[in-house]
């Protein structure tokens, strides 16, 4: 019967989206069995990790009918979420039909981004309200607002060009230690002592498993250990790929005579 | 003291609102964000100068911080994740990753091995603080979303 294999689609698809988006795996297992028993099939089975999703419904007819997605990009789109789980419940609510749902969930793969000068102007801002935070002078947010500004763009440009994850952090975190190195020193030109250390917090904040770490902890406490496994460990490698980008700027200052950390 | 606060307070509703946008949470929910990052800060940051520690800092901010997340989730009807996400970078210890490189490449290994350790308890603290409220049963939160649907 086409209908169900259209369930299962639209399932795994819907699936896909939230896991891509930054949903914890609970969340998307949930969508998954709610969508299943809203169009008759009750039998609709979910096995997802960090990075797979596996669908198999029971046909009525005997047999079963299998979908499987691998996502191996994700970059957290909250819009996106929202917008699948809010579908999915009304899905669940028996208002929306199939064909619906399936332009709906058009629509939310759809759903528009920031504006790129809204994220670039937003990293910044955010980069030197956390040099603030973390004890700095007002001097110091100023530097860190332009670390954040040429940071963006940066992480923009290395997330198109699919530069793996380790990798584009430690880039990002160099890129970060280089700029606030120079701030620092072209804030001393014009008479205003910075405290580096400041800058360079503010300016890896953005970098920082923030988003790892919380699905870590979610996955974790839903018991779903595998999953949880990864993000700490992804979490941690991100640490320590800034770490080495940070760890390598500053190495390499230290060794440049006339440039004072 | 009071005025010192309220800046803070001030500046890290800014940042959160500033990250909720980089991940692109709706429009609508942007100073909702802001509102939870700046109650786990304002709880940081009290703790910290009452002289606490930035362990039980950590961990009393996270607690507060997936407490409203999970509030917000019921009342706005909206899942938990886009109020949390924003809100934890506050906490998350990014200080602590630059000082552990900074005294490891300095070479001053005691105070490198400080640093590590202390960053690791805090993550520790974080997620045993949002762990703590995740265990609380959903129907604790429940009554919430109903009235917030009879005002409407």
């Amino acid at each position: 019967m086409a209908q169900q294999e259209q369930v299962a689609r639209l399932a795994a698809d819907a699936a896909q989206l939230l896991l891509e988006s930054g949903g914890e795996i609970y969340r998307v297992q949930q969508t998954i069995e709610h969508i299943g028993r809203a169009y008759g099939a009750p039998d609709i089975h979910a096995y997802v990790v960090t990075n797979a999703i596996f669908v198999s419904l029971e046909k009525n007819e005997g047999g079963s009918v299998n979908e499987m997605r691998y996502v191996r990009t994700r970059s957290v789109h909250l819009s996106r979420v929202m917008a699948v789980n809010a579908l999915s419940r009304r899905i669940a609510g028996g208002a929306v039909s199939l064909e619906q749902a399936q332009k709906e969930l058009e629509d939310v793969r759809s759903l528009p981004a920031s504006a790129v000068w809204l994220q670039v102007f937003a990293c910044g801002v955010g980069t030197a309200c956390f040099a603030y935070l973390f004890g700095g002078t007002a001097w110091d947010a100023f530097a860190a607002f332009w670390v954040g500004l040429v940071l963006q763009p940066f992480v923009l440009f290395l997330g198109k060009n699919g530069a793996g994850q380790f990798i584009s952090n430690t880039l990002c975190a160099v890129l970060v230690a280089m700029a606030s190195v120079l701030m620092m020193q072209m804030m001393r030109l014009v008479g205003v002592t910075c405290s580096l250390d400041k800058i360079i917090i503010g300016g890896i904040i953005p970098l920082v498993p923030g988003i790892a770490l919380t699905n870590a902890i979610r996955d974790v406490a839903n018991s779903d250990y595998v999953s949880g496994t990864i993000r700490a460990a992804e979490a941690l490698l991100i640490a320590v790929s800034i770490a080495l980008g940070v760890g390598f700027v500053l190495k390499l200052c230290a060794l440049i005579p006339g440039v004072v950390l | 003291m009071i005025f010192a606060f309220l800046i803070q307070c001030a500046v890290s509703f800014v940042s959160v609102v500033a990250f909720a946008v980089l991940f692109h949470a709706p429009r609508q929910e942007w100073a909702w964000c802001g509102l939870t990052g700046m109650a786990g800060w304002a709880a940081y940051w009290l703790l910290v100068q009452m002289e606490q520690g930035v362990v039980t800092a950590s961990l009393v901010a996270a607690v507060v911080l997936a407490l409203l997340s999970r509030i917000l989730a019921v009342v706005r009807r909206c899942p938990m994740t886009v109020f949390i996400m924003g809100g934890i970078f506050p906490l998350v210890p990014g200080a602590g990753i630059y000082y552990t490189v900074y005294y490891f490449i300095m070479g001053e290994e005691g105070q490198c091995l400080a640093k590590g350790v202390e960053t690791l308890k805090i993550a520790a603290a974080i997620a045993i603080g949002i762990v703590l409220v995740l265990a609380l049963p959903g129907a604790l939160f429940q009554p919430l979303g109903c009235r917030s649907r009879k005002t409407r």
